[in-house]
C-alpha cells in the first residue's frame, strides 16, 4: 500500500511540476497564446511566432508589462502568436531561449542588455530563428556569427532626459532620486541622462538640483526593496524619483504614497517608465514612455520580408520611439509649458547645447 | 550618522526581520522534532500568493494570512507524508517543495488573472496606531505601536515558544522527538503524531511568513517575492542554536544587516554599491566564525525514524 502511494505522490508531483513549469515558462500558455488575424502583411499564409522571456513578470507595474504589451500589440498588428516565460532566474535565460526555438518559434524576443550572452549563445546554434535584443549593445548584431540578431536600442539618454526635466522642474527639496535594478549600460545610461537634465533644469529655473547617488536592488521582483530604499531616501530628502527596477519601481511608489498619505498632501512624485503609467499610484506625475511595439513590429516586418538581422534600430524622440506620456494635475500649468519647452528643444536638438 | 539615521535603521529593521521570524519558528518547530526542513522558500512562495489572492477577493488582510497558513499546511502534508510516512530523504523533498510551490503559485496567478499584464494592489492590515487613530512622529510611538498586528504574533510567538519548548512537559516530550524518537516512544510519546503536528505548524508558519509580504508589508504580488527569505531562516535557526531567543535575535540582525546596507547605499557618496551590498554576507562570516561551527541542534534531526529498526 505505502509503495502504491509513493508511486502515486511522486506522479502526482511531476505530473504538477510539469504543469506549473509549463505555466510559468508560458506565462502566457494558459491564457495568453494569441492568435491575431493580421491587419497587413504575412501574406504567404504561414502563422509567425514570437516568443519573450523576461526575468520579471509581466505584471509588475513597470519594465515587464510594458514590454510584454509592446510585443501583444504589435503582435495584434501584424498577426503573429505570442507566448511569454516571465520571472525567469538568470540561470534559465539560456534554457528558454532554446526551448522556444526548439518550438520553432520565428522570433525570441528579450527585452534587456542582461540577456546578450544567452542570446548570442543560442543564435549561433540556431541560424534560422531571429534573435531581437532590446536595449542590446550596438555591437551586438555584429557579434552574431549567423547574423540573426537584431539589437532595439532606445536613446537612454533621452530617457534620462525626459524625465530629468520634470525632476528638475519639480523638487522642492533640491534633491531628486534614482533606484536601478542591476547595474547594466542602459539602466547606467538612463541614470546619467536622469542626474545631467534635472542639474541643467534646476539650474536654468534657479535652483540647485542634486540627484542622490544611485542604488541598486541587486533584482527586479524585490520590490519590498523598493520600499526600503524609497523610505531611505525621503529620509535624504528626495522628492523626486525615477527608477529602472521594475517590480522594485512599485515597491517604491507605494513608500512614497504612504508618506504622502501620512503627510496629508502629494510632495513626492514619481516619474514612471516605459509605459503611460499616470493613475496607478498617486504619486506618479508622468512618464517616459518607449513605444517598444513600434520596434518589434519592425522586427516581425523584417522576418517576414527575410531580411531579418545584423542590424541596431536606434529609439529617439526624433522617431517616435520615444515620448512623454499625459502629465498629472499635480504639475501645476506652468510648469507643463516649460516641460513642454524643455521637450522641444530635445525634439530639435538644442538641450543643453 | 545622525540620530534621525539610527532610528529609521531600527525601523527599517523590524520591518525586514518578521517575515524573517515567522519562518524562522517555523524551522525550528520542525527541525525540534527531527525533520530539517529546506523547503521554506517554496512554502512561504504558496503562502505570499494564497494570501495575496484571498485579501484581494475578501478585501481582508487578516482572512489572507489564514489563508496563507492553510496552503502552508497543505502543501507541507507532501513533505510530511514522504518523510514521515515514507521515510524519504528531508533534503530531497525540502528541494521538491522549493520548486514545486514557487512553480504552482506563479501557475494559479497566471491562471487567475490571465496573460494580461496589469498591477493589482491590495490594501494592507492596518497598524495598531491607525486603529488606535494615534498619529506620531515619536520614535517609541512608531516602533511600538506604527506595527500590524502580525509584528506583535510574531514577537508573541517567540516568548510562547520559549516558554514552550523549555518550560512544560509537552514542549520537552516534543524536543525529545527530535533528539532520540526510538527513546520518545518507549516513554509512549507518538513519534509520528510530534512530528505531523510540527509539519502543521511548520507550514502555518512559513504561509504566514509569506502573506505577510503581501498582506503587510507589500501592495503587490510579484514572482520571487520571497527573495531567498526562506535559505535566511534556515541560516538564522543555525545562528540562534535552536532556541527561541537565538533565532528572534538572528533574525534581528539579519534584518539589521540587510536595512543597514540599503540605507549606507542610499548615503554612500562615490564608494561603490557593491560594498554596502556585501555587508550581509561578511557580517554572516564573522558571526559564523565567532559563534563556531559546534553542533548543538536535535541529534536526530534528518534521520528518518524507522519504528520497527532496532
Amino acid at each position: 500500500m505505502k509503495k502504491i502511494f509513493a508511486l502515486l505522490l511522486t506522479l502526482a508531483m511531476v505530473l504538477s511540476l510539469a504543469a506549473c513549469g509549463g505555466g510559468n515558462s508560458g506565462g502566457g500558455a494558459s491564457s495568453g497564446n494569441n492568435t491575431s488575424a493580421p491587419a497587413d502583411g504575412g501574406g504567404d499564409g504561414k502563422t509567425y511566432k514570437v516568443a519573450m522571456i523576461c526575468d520579471s513578470s509581466i505584471s509588475d507595474g513597470g519594465w515587464g508589462m510594458a514590454c510584454y504589451n509592446a510585443m501583444v500589440d504589435a503582435a495584434a498588428k501584424y498577426g503573429w502568436e505570442t507566448e511569454v516565460s516571465d520571472s525567469i532566474a538568470q540561470s534559465a535565460y539560456y534554457e528558454s531561449i532554446v526551448a522556444f526555438c526548439d518550438l520553432d518559434y520565428d522570433l525570441i524576443y528579450a527585452p534587456g542588455n542582461q540577456y546578450t550572452d544567452a542570446i548570442l549563445q543560442a543564435a549561433e546554434e540556431y541560424p534560422d530563428i531571429a534573435f531581437a535584443l532590446l536595449n542590446g549593445g550596438a555591437d551586438t548584431p555584429e557579434k552574431a556569427a549567423n547574423q540573426n540578431v537584431t539589437s532595439l536600442l532606445p536613446n537612454s539618454q533621452q530617457v534620462g532626459w525626459i524625465a530629468g526635466i520634470l525632476a528638475g522642474l519639480m523638487t522642492e527639496t533640491g534633491k531628486v532620486a534614482f533606484i536601478g535594478g542591476m547595474e547594466i549600460d542602459t539602466t547606467k545610461g538612463k541614470y546619467a541622462g536622469f542626474v545631467e537634465s534635472a542639474e541643467y533644469v534646476g539650474q536654468q529655473e534657479g535652483k540647485d538640483v542634486k540627484a542622490l547617488d544611485v542604488v541598486y536592488s541587486g533584482d527586479f521582483s524585490a520590490s519590498d526593496k523598493g520600499i526600503e530604499f524609497a523610505k531611505a531616501m525621503m529620509d535624504q530628502g528626495a522628492d523626486v524619483f525615477f527608477g529602472d527596477a521594475s517590480a522594485v519601481d512599485s515597491g517604491a511608489r507605494q513608500a512614497i504614497d504612504e508618506a504622502n498619505a501620512a503627510a496629508g498632501a502629494v510632495k513626492v512624485y514619481d516619474i514612471a517608465q516605459p509605459g503611460d503609467f499616470l493613475g496607478q499610484n498617486e504619486c506618479i506625475i508622468g512618464s517616459q514612455v518607449t513605444d517598444n511595439s513600434g520596434l518589434v513590429g519592425l522586427c516581425m516586418e523584417a522576418v517576414e520580408a527575410g531580411t531579418f538581422g545584423g542590424e541596431t534600430i536606434y529609439g529617439t524622440m526624433q522617431n517616435g520611439v520615444l515620448s512623454v506620456g499625459k502629465l498629472s494635475d499635480l504639475v501645476p500649468a506652468d510648469v507643463q509649458e516649460k516641460y513642454n519647452g524643455y521637450i522641444a528643444q530635445v525634439m530639435d536638438g538644442t538641450f543643453m547645447q | 550618522m545622525d540620530s534621525a539615521f539610527i532610528t529609521n535603521l531600527i525601523l527599517a529593521s523590524v520591518r525586514m526581520a518578521t517575515p524573517l521570524i515567522f519562518l524562522s519558528l517555523a524551522e525550528l518547530y520542525s527541525q525540534r522534532a527531527g525533520l530539517v526542513h529546506i523547503g521554506l522558500e517554496g512554502l512561504a512562495a504558496i503562502g505570499s500568493l494564497v494570501g495575496f489572492l484571498v485579501s484581494l477577493i475578501t478585501g481582508s488582510p487578516l482572512l489572507g494570512v489564514l489563508a496563507g497558513a492553510a496552503v502552508g499546511i497543505l502543501v507541507n502534508m507532501i513533505y510530511a507524508y514522504a518523510t514521515i510516512n515514507l521515510c524519504a530523504e528531508q533534503i530531497v523533498y525540502g528541494m521538491a517543495i522549493n520548486i514545486f510551490a514557487p512553480a504552482l503559485a506563479a501557475f494559479i496567478y497566471r491562471v487567475y488573472f490571465g496573460a494580461g499584464s496589469e498591477l493589482v494592489q491590495v490594501g494592507l492590515m492596518t497598524t495598531l496606531s491607525g486603529l488606535l487613530g494615534i498619529a506620531s512622529d515619536n520614535f517609541l510611538v512608531r516602533l511600538l505601536l506604527d506595527q500590524t498586528p502580525m509584528v506583535y504574533l510574531a514577537y508573541g510567538l517567540v516568548i510562547f515558544t520559549a516558554i514552550y519548548f523549555n518550560k512544560t512537559k509537552s514542549g520537552l516530550n516534543y524536543k525529545a522527538v527530535g533528539e532520540y524518537p526510538k527513546a520518545a516512544a518507549t516513554l509512549g510519546i507518538s513519534v509520528v503524531g510530534v512530528k505531523y503536528a510540527a509539519s502543521v505548524i511548520c507550514g502555518a508558519l512559513a504561509g504566514i511568513g509569506g502573506a505577510y509580504l503581501t498582506t503587510c508589508y507589500s501592495t503587490t504580488y510579484t514572482d520571487g517575492n520571497v527573495a531567498g527569505r526562506g535559505f535566511i531562516a534556515l541560516a538564522a535557526v543555525i545562528f540562534g542554536r535552536w532556541s527561541a531567543g537565538g533565532v528572534l535575535l538572528a533574525c534581528l540582525f539579519f534584518g539589521f544587516c540587510d536595512a543597514l546596507q540599503i540605507r549606507l547605499q542610499v548615503g554612500s557618496y562615490g564608494i561603490p554599491y557593491q560594498f554596502f551590498q556585501m555587508i550581509p554576507y561578511i557580517a554572516t562570516v564573522v558571526v559564523l566564525t565567532i559563534i563556531g561551527m559546534k553542533k548543538a541542534g536535535p541529534k536526530g534531526v534528518g534521520k528518518p525514524y524507522l519504528r520497527e529498526e532496532r
